[in-house]
């Protein structure tokens, strides 16, 4: 008798063990998205300022610039779900992107003081959204293991955790720069 | 900074006339040496043959005796070569490390605060002792930079109430500005624990070790299997491990070849190479003159310099200007 209450009781404390280590995952993968979403609005904060800059000087672009502006717009809607969140940013990123290079075309803009300043900005948020996806992705990975590995699989069941989605690294980040091209423009 | 090859040339070429000296003056020690140490043996021995024969070699009074010559021949040896090593790191390892970089002062007395060696958070152990020597402090490519060999130490009582000296950390110790800007702690140490119990005991043991922050994680598994990080917030620790910072760090490992222990706290960098010895110090058995030697003092300059131009320090970015 004291054989099975002693193996139950060992049962029990395994199981909240497991519960809450899938628990702390799961509040660690919300934490730090709720700071990636704040790095995405000091980006979503600068865009209208750099597309105000550079679009006198950029009339080939134009369709780009429409195209960042109206992202930011659909980026900023309320009650967007984390997977929406995460491909919108990624065609932002992208976007961004190929504005960053374009600019590489126009020498009156990078004699502009303020458009090189809102570039340095831009470039330091990159950076920080970059840090908060590989880390969002790390936790996100983290939290997906234990929902699927054996034994946590079965409490996560129960629990009714789903799967998480990881931001995707963009092509053009896994890309190196191409100097050679950005030369025979 | 100047190539290895140029710094080898210049040890040989520009340093010629204080080696010549300093190794005429090695010799000359090393003979004096060799003397005193044969007339030591004869009287250790003689001493040693009457003692057995009176007293016994396990009495107490053998032991103070054999205690005395240790002492004395210790004393000895450090009086004939106090001013030889003196003179060797301000003839060769001062010009040495002007030749690297003008901007850099050396002092052979001096070491790094124990202020900025508690502040690294690489040894969080009390310290009973602390000593060091070496001190170089300057700047390379405008990066303030200082470093020194350091010699930490704590003491433990053991059951019979003797003391006890520890180890806590022996070798080279630097500390430079940082390129980036952050609030957070982040700490890389050698992994132990996965080499030791592989990944998945070692990686609970990692997350368990309540001495430490939290465990962090990072997306290279090269990086991962030679470090374990700890730190106060994950994406501050991935914003300043970036990808090309993790291939960097690595990439230093294999060339240092010694226990790499590195922080980044309050805007700075601290590196702790655990040598597990005094680097810097003149050769007495060696000749100076010797290939092997000389790369030594200048290959440790070298990468310990090096770690602005290694780690990229001296890339200003977009935020710091």
């Amino acid at each position: 008798m004291t054989l099975i209450l002693i193996a139950l009781g060992i049962i029990t404390l395994i199981a909240i063990l497991m519960y809450n280590s899938l628990i702390g995952k799961k509040n660690q993968v919300e934490n730090i998205f709720a700071s990636v979403d704040t790095v995405l609005k000091k980006r979503f904060d600068l865009i209208p300022n750099l597309v105000a800059s550079v679009s006198q000087y950029m009339q080939h672009e134009k369709s780009t610039l429409e195209k960042v502006t109206e992202l930011r717009a659909q980026a900023m809607r309320p009650n967007l779900s984390d997977e929406q969140k995460i491909s919108l940013d990624a065609k932002l990123t992208s976007a961004l992107g190929a504005i960053t290079i374009a600019m590489e075309a126009y020498p009156d803009l990078k004699a502009n003081e303020n458009v090189m300043h809102l570039q340095r900005s831009l470039n330091e948020i990159e950076e920080q959204i970059s840090a908060a996806r590989r880390a969002y992705n790390q936790a996100v990975t983290d939290l997906n293991n234990a929902i699927e590995m054996f034994p946590t699989n079965m409490i996560a069941g129960w629990m009714n955790l789903q799967r998480r989605t990881v931001f995707e690294i963009t092509v053009a980040e896994r890309q190196n720069v191409d100097v050679k091209a950005l030369f025979n423009r | 900074m100047k190539s290895t090859s140029e710094l080898t040339d210049f040890y040989y070429k520009e340093l010629y006339p204080s080696l010549e000296k300093l190794e005429k003056t090695r010799v000359e020690i090393v003979s004096k040496l060799q003397w005193y140490g044969g007339m030591g043996a004869v009287v250790f021995l003689l001493t040693a043959i009457w003692m057995g024969k009176n007293i016994g070699l396990f009495h107490p009074l053998s032991m103070a005796i054999l205690v005395g010559f240790i002492a004395v021949g210790g004393f000895i040896y450090r009086s004939m070569t106090q001013d030889y090593a003196k003179d060797f790191k301000t003839k060769v390892i001062n010009p040495l490390i002007g030749a690297i970089d003008p901007h850099l002062l050396y002092n052979p007395d001096f070491m790094i605060s124990q202020y900025l060696f508690e502040r690294s958070n690489l040894f969080p152990h009390s310290i009973d002792r602390y000593s060091g020597n070496d001190y170089v402090k300057g700047s390379i490519d405008g990066v303030p930079l200082e470093f020194s060999d350091i010699h930490a130490e704590y003491q433990t009582k053991d059951s019979k109430g003797r003391t006890q000296w520890h180890t806590l950390f022996r070798g080279l110790f630097l500390v430079a500005e940082f390129n980036k800007y952050f609030k957070a702690k982040t700490v890389i140490l050698p992994d132990q624990a996965e080499k030791s119990f592989g990944t998945l005991i070692g990686g609970w043991l990692q997350s368990h070790n309540f001495s430490r922050d939290d465990l962090i994680r990072l997306d290279d598994p090269a990086f991962e299997k030679a470090f374990v990080v700890y730190g106060n917030d994950p994406i501050e620790a991935h914003y300043i491990l970036s990808s090309s910072m993790m291939k960097r760090i690595l990439e230093f490992q294999k060339k240092v070849s010694y226990p790499l222990y590195i922080s980044f706290v309050q805007n700075h960098i601290h590196v702790g190479i655990g040598t597990k010895k005094d680097l810097f110090e003149a050769a007495i058995f060696t000749s100076l003159l010797d290939y092997k030697q000389a790369m030594e003092y200048i290959n440790t300059l070298r990468y310990t310099i090096g770690i602005i131009e290694e780690l990229k320090l001296n890339e200003k970015l977009w935020s710091k200007v």
